[in-house]
């Protein structure tokens, strides 16, 4: 049987306003492709790599090699905390602070990242919160700097990263039938155990698929970096708007963004192949 | 015996290290919202925590920055606001109306297709921000003529389409053609069927979706800061360039508004896709 009730031509004929809506986009996928092999710097012109070898500076490796570790650091705590965070959440029992637990960890990600700033400098500032309360106590005497450094990023990365991994691991979890666990506990498997040999196995193709789109997002973040990095942790989003505000070297910039897509696209294709490869192996066994 | 992945009671280290973790997490993710809320209410202008004082003396501020002219600024928090709830406004009702007609003839379509153009619309999503900035700040000044209030929203529609579809689509999975069938086997037109049947039976999706576009389109600050100019800037733009230097605590009264409103719609949203699909 056949699900086809549309003809082809109508069927675009639905498609088409949608087309246009996205053509902007499309467009500006490929003006930046086009943009960084300009052999100018503010115009296109001519054809040629000269963006992409005027970035081969030890300024710019060390940007990329900064984005590389802070996007993998932050990986890796996203992971550490979703995991639990998504066997709390589909344990709860009361729909009501399921709710609360949904919109406390879903709000980082689309409250204007702002606010959120706001809160990182109450806490975390020079005359914040904990600094106050260290000094209060007599532990400190004068304050730490956890913000407008590396830790500030990594935090606030970690913030709006974390739902981007936890609601697909929610949905991986309450895909795994408690008879698998209540298999392996009636065998004599102690919770780690349990968790080390069945869960973690169980949940691993949704497990690389939500941090490979952690690391994504967080190697191309900007406003984090502009807001808590205080100009002094230089990562790509904001080399690539330095090359342009104050530089106009638009080509420069769009060569940098290119790399930057190339890498992103790069992870995600990786873990891609790799949950298949996991996948093919459990198959065939 | 009922084994959980969290152990009701006992467990032992397994069950203090996941909800030791899960605190951890939810701390980071809800301090910075809960100390700004509280903060707002601080009669001190000086941040120090908690506030011996309260007061409301911010949130009256902040009606004041409203209501009052201010000729200092090329572009008043008035202006910025209305131009936010503008571009939101006209963000959510045409990515909503392109994507139901495009969900409807996915979902009718064959699966390659369906597969194909699902990629397609969630390019957008894993795109860097920056890139996207850049590419439609490089062509809207490259263009001839002004664009007006297009300039933020049709990068707006771009970031918000992937969210739209996504619910639309998963609205289109539970309508089966055979209910359309029975509609124009009673003698009704394919479009009659569509716009009598299909179109009510997706209501919950379809509100999803723009309730989505707006909640992204009001707090988005990335693009939009490549994409302002003097004459035209966001709420998010606007809070940015008066608190650069300094914190303001009026600046702390006007965001616990922001965090009210998209926690309500936040909720919206819950409620009417509650059970069925995904956020993301």
């Amino acid at each position: 049987m056949s699900t086809e009730l549309l003809p082809r031509k109508q069927a675009l004929l639905f498609a088409a306003p949608a087309f246009i809506a996205i053509l902007p986009f499309l467009a500006a996928c490929f003006f930046i492709l086009r943009f960084s092999l300009s052999s100018e710097q503010g115009t296109i012109e001519g054809l040629s790599i000269q963006a992409y070898r005027d970035l081969m500076t030890p300024f710019f490796g060390r940007s990329v090699w900064l984005t590389l570790k802070l996007a993998f650091v932050a990986t890796l705590i996203v992971m550490v905390l979703a995991v639990p965070l998504a066997f709390v959440m589909t344990s709860l029992r009361s729909s009501f602070f399921r709710r609360l637990l949904t919109i406390s960890i879903l709000l980082p990600l689309i409250l204007n990242l702002l606010v959120q700033a706001y809160g990182w400098i109450l806490l975390l500032g020079p005359s914040g919160v904990l600094n106050s309360t260290l000094k209060a106590m007599g532990i400190i005497e004068r304050p730490l700097f956890l913000l407008f450094n590396e830790t500030g990023v990594l935090l606030g990365l970690v913030q709006t990263s974390l739902p981007l991994a936890v609601f697909p691991i929610v949905g991986a979890v309450r895909a795994i039938s408690p008879e698998y666990l209540e298999a392996a506990s009636s065998l004599g498997a102690g919770h780690w155990r349990t968790f080390r040999d069945v869960t973690v196995p169980l949940l691993r193709p949704g497990l690389v698929g939500a941090a490979s789109i952690v690391f994504a997002f967080n190697a191309s973040a900007f406003a984090i970096p502009l807001l808590l990095g205080g100009r002094r942790v230089q990562m790509m989003g904001l080399v690539i708007r330095d090359m342009i505000s104050p530089l106009f070297n638009w080509s420069g910039a769009a060569a940098a963004g290119m790399i930057l897509i190339a890498l992103t696209i790069f992870v995600l294709a990786a873990s891609s192949w790799l949950v298949r490869l996991t996948t093919t192996t459990k198959e065939t066994r | 015996m009922r084994v959980g992945l969290l152990p009701r009671e006992g467990g032992g280290t397994y069950r203090f290290v996941i909800l030791f973790l899960a605190t951890i997490g939810i701390l980071i993710s809800s301090l910075p919202v809960i100390v700004v809320t509280i903060m707002s209410f601080s009669a001190s202008e000086y941040s120090s925590f908690p506030p011996t004082e309260f007061s409301l003396r911010w949130y009256v501020e902040v009606l004041q920055l409203f209501t009052s002219e201010d000729p200092s600024s090329a572009q008043s928090v008035v202006d910025s606001t209305f131009t936010s709830l503008l571009v939101a406004f006209l963000v959510m009702v045409i990515s909503t109306l392109v994507c139901i007609p495009l969900a409807y003839a996915l979902a009718r379509s064959n699966r390659n297709l369906r597969e194909g153009m699902e990629l397609l619309f969630t390019l957008p999503l894993v795109f860097p921000l920056v890139m996207l900035g850049i590419a439609f700040l490089l062509i809207a000044e490259s263009l001839q003529f002004d664009l007006g209030i297009w300039r933020i929203a049709i990068p707006h529609i771009a970031l918000v389409l992937p969210f739209v579809l996504r619910n639309c689509l998963s609205a289109m999975n539970g309508i089966s053609v055979e209910i359309e069938e029975a509609a124009i086997s009673l003698g009704a037109s394919p479009l009659r069927a569509i716009w009598d049947v299909v179109i009510p039976l997706m209501k919950a999706g379809i509100l999803a979706g723009l309730i989505f576009a707006l909640i992204i389109s009001f707090n988005e600050f990335t693009v939009t800061f490549f994409m302002y100019t003097i004459d035209l800037s966001t709420l998010p733009i606007w809070m940015y360039s008066r608190t650069v230097s300094s914190l303001d605590p009026a600046t702390l009264a006007l965001s616990v508004f922001i965090i009210v409103v998209d926690v309500f719609l936040v909720v919206l949203v819950d409620k009417l896709i509650a059970g069925r699909g995904n956020l993301f």
